[in-house]
């Protein structure tokens, strides 16, 4: 006879800070419609209380670690330090955004409703310990961001990026569920736990069933290997990136990566590091993640050269910055790894994440004053707004990896732990693009100091808002604060480790 | 008992509803009178002229309510397994699927007050 | 020998009806007929499952893609001008179409032919082949939290999320 779960043995506690988010999106929902529409400030300030709330939440369950939903959702240490990146991209795309969306005019309470649904998917996705729910939580992130997309919508380009990502991204969750349904045919299991026990020995048999399980975790990373813009799965991106709104560019271009790489590490360090041909060796997918690694990096940085507009610089930037994240992905499949190369995704996700918000900061301040986002709107800018383009002058240092910054920390990490996993040349690809990464990054610093505008006759347009502002200077706190005192963050991360559970 | 048998009553309900059709349309055929004329044989429609392309546009709220119903839809469906164990799961199921249909219930408020479901 | 008894017979309405309406899809020059025939072989889809002793997946079968995505789908053929009448079957993208499609169907073949899933299956320890599903299996996993509740629930946030979406997208920005 069936067993009904009690409420203390769900463990919902443990899930709280991603239950408050889902919960609260529905009830903000009905909200917002009574809000008018010249005081939707209201609702950005209930969305962003939610956020705090689910913030503090989370440091309070940090310790906590335990299974929730008999192991569906596992709170661990990963799944702890993953929500507080998630929770802090929302909370600055939110500030960003009020200003943004107030000046374009599609100021429209459900899109605060949309980033926390996102939210709540990327942090579903992060803790997920089975592959139904990963699927689902990928949905939960995915669909609102062709929407978010879509936003500006009878603007052209918006309406293209919408369309373009929705499409695209409906084909890559069909390669995911195709991928699970082969692990799942393979295996007879969703849970990770569970793949990760029958894993090993069903590569072990040599039989046909072997050929499906590794069929299947190829699909996997082809679905999530889209989401998270990895060459040769990011056509997608500089279009999508162009086109959707600024802040809405600046929250998916981390979050997405967020979620994915959250999905991507779980299945393939929890449920998939038994699958070596011999014990002892690294795992099977390491080679196949290394080499999405090596192209990723090199596309995106090769092409990110010749972009004259900001958004699409960074969104190759983007892909290139996965290819950083994908380099200690297949760092984790050596044994005894995992931990490691998994301290130094997140490192290298949290610098991204304060790198990149800032980065997009700047941008939305100069279209808002300048009216685009190409390079030349960027020409001149060390004198008109020296903090500004001070400012943007750390971020662009940050993404290079140069010292003092947390784009350098992260970087170090992840060159170490794929030195140490023997990957020699993939780190030694890392560097070389990373100089080449210079020279787009560097170019943006010199057209704000070293070239002046033709005709700098235009009077200074209202300064750039508070909210931009905030997000830049909180941008700046984090990417320096990181780049100089990493122990700050490496406390958290040390007690990161992601290991299979055999007993479910 | 095979899957067939257990759908032989549907079977048997499509096998009838065809048989009927058929029987009906050849019964007035053959005993009412029939005497054509291009009047009668056209298709009535409330004193409208029915001819004309059929491939006119049509308005985009169409799509919509579509849209809508898919996904009202999949929420029965979800309803059709839960509603075979409930009796079993009591209060649990009914919880389950509470948080469910709230959620849902939420989203439709929200369709109805927006104005989603209104023609103008 | 092939064996006739009532099941071989409804297999075989079925899979004609099923592959037929395919058939239809592809070579009709009206898109709204093409719509029609899909129909057609999505209810020799339903039949099939209701012989593979799945009858919800025949339900979803019936009640979602023929009850509301075939009728999307006529809608969205409908909104559309001058696509209902298509004077040729073939585009220039053809071969790309013609290669996906044989190579879809070798893997099926060699995903069907070869033993891996079933009682002739070469892995004898996967629990796979002697748990048949049910409606009921299905209904107990989705709401009980030892299995899928939270998915289950997450489902509906979903559903509420594409709700909010179609309405951000197709309502005219007043």
């Amino acid at each position: 006879m069936l067993q009904l779960p009690s409420l203390e043995t769900l463990n919902m506690g443990a899930a709280l800070p991603a239950i408050s988010i889902a919960a609260w999106a529905c009830i903000l929902l009905l909200i917002d419609l009574w809000i008018p529409k010249d005081r939707k400030i209201l609702t950005v300030y209930l969305a962003a209380g939610n956020l705090v709330f689910a913030f503090i939440a989370n440091l309070l369950v940090f310790n906590q670690s335990g299974d929730s939903f008999m192991g569906m959702y596992v709170a661990d240490q990963f799944s702890g330090v993953m929500n507080l990146i998630i929770i802090g991209t929302a909370l600055l795309s939110i500030v960003l955004s009020f200003d943004y969306l107030k000046r374009v005019g599609i100021e429209r309470g459900e899109y605060y409703v949309l980033v926390l649904f996102v939210t709540a998917g990327a942090m579903f996705m992060a803790a997920a310990n089975d592959l139904i729910l990963i699927f689902v939580a990928l949905e939960l992130l995915s669909i609102p961001l062709y929407v978010l997309s879509a936003f500006r919508a009878p603007d052209i380009r918006s309406e293209e990026a919408g369309m373009k990502y929705f499409l695209l991204g409906a084909f890559a969750s069909a390669f995911l569920v195709f991928g699970g349904a082969m692990v799942y045919g393979a295996t007879g299991t969703t849970n990770l736990n569970e793949i990760a026990a029958s894993a090993g020995m069903i590569i072990a048999s040599n039989s046909s069933t072997s050929l499906f399980l590794l069929l299947g975790a190829a699909l996997l990373l082809v679905g999530l290997g889209f989401k998270v813009a990895a060459v040769p799965f990011h056509e997608w991106t500089p279009d999508v990136y162009e086109g959707a709104p600024t802040p809405v560019t600046a929250f998916m271009s981390v979050a997405a990566k967020l979620g994915g790489f959250g999905s991507l590490l779980r299945i393939l360090v929890v449920g998939m590091s038994a699958v070596t041909m011999t014990a002892g060796e690294p795992a099977v997918w390491q080679n196949v993640v290394a080499i999405l690694a090596g192209l990723t990096m090199i596309v995106g940085n090769i092409v990110a050269l010749s972009q004259a507009n900001i958004k699409r610089m960074l969104a190759y930037s983007s892909i290139a910055n996965a290819g950083y994240i994908l380099m200690a992905v297949a760092a984790a499949g050596s044994p005894g790894l995992a931990n490691e190369a998994t301290r130094g995704a997140l490192v290298y996700m949290l610098a991204y994440m304060f790198t990149n918000m800032g980065a997009f900061a700047v941008v939305i301040a100069v279209e808002r004053a300048n009216g685009g986002a190409d390079l030349e709107h960027f020409v001149g800018l060390g004198k008109a707004r020296p903090m500004l383009a001070i400012m943007m002058v750390v971020f662009m240092m940050s993404l290079t990896g140069i010292p003092l910054t947390g784009g350098f920390i992260g970087k170090a990490l992840v060159f170490a732990t794929t030195l140490n996993a023997g990957l020699v040349w993939l780190a030694i690809i890392g560097v070389l693009t990373s100089v080449v990464s210079a020279y787009y990054y560097v170019r943006v610093i010199v057209n704000m100091f070293l070239r002046d505008a033709e005709a700098s006759t235009e009077e200074a347009t209202p300064g750039y808002s508070t909210g931009v502002q905030w997000v830049a200077a909180v941008a700046l706190g984090g990417t320096v604060l990181l780049g100089v005192l990493p122990t700050l963050i490496t406390v958290l991360t040390d007690r990161v480790s992601l290991v299979a559970s055999i007993t479910p | 008992m095979s899957p067939l048998q257990e759908f032989a009553p549907i079977a048997v309900l499509l096998i009838i509803a065809v048989l009927v059709a058929i029987i009906i349309s050849i019964i007035s055929r053959l005993f009412g009178p029939y005497k054509p004329t291009s009047r009668k044989v056209s298709p009535y429609e409330s004193g409208m002229k029915p001819i004309g392309s059929a491939s006119r546009r049509y308005s985009i709220r169409f799509y919509l309510v579509a849209v809508l119903f898919i996904l009202f839809d999949i929420e029965v469906v979800f309803f059709l397994p839960w509603a075979v164990v409930f009796r079993d799961m009591g209060l649990y199921a009914l919880a389950a699927m509470g948080v469910f249909t709230l959620v849902l219930t939420i989203g439709l408020i929200y369709e109805w007050k927006v104005g989603a479901l209104e023609w103008e | 020998m092939l064996e006739i008894t009532p099941n071989t017979i409804a297999f075989l309405v079925f899979a004609l009806l099923s592959v037929g309406g395919a058939l239809g899809v592809v070579v009709s020059t009206n898109l709204i007929h093409g719509a029609l025939f899909l129909i057609v072989s999505l209810f020799g889809g339903a039949g099939l499952f209701v012989l593979l002793a799945a009858p919800f997946m025949a339900a979803v079968q019936i009640l979602v893609y023929i009850g509301a995505i075939a009728i999307l789908i006529i809608f969205a053929v409908m909104l559309t001008r001058s696509m209902t009448s298509l004077s040729e079957i073939f585009n220039r993208q053809w071969w790309i179409s013609a290669i996906v499609a044989v190579v879809m169907l070798g893997l099926l073949l060699v995903g069907a032919i070869l033993p891996v899933w079933g009682p002739s299956g070469t892995n004898a320890m996967l629990p796979v082949s002697d748990a048949v599903g049910t409606t009921v299996d299905l209904g107990i996993a989705l709401v009980d939290g030892n299995q899928f509740v939270l998915p289950f629930e997450v489902a509906s946030l979903l559903l509420t999320a594409a709700m909010i979406g179609a309405i951000v997208i197709a309502r005219d920005n007043e």
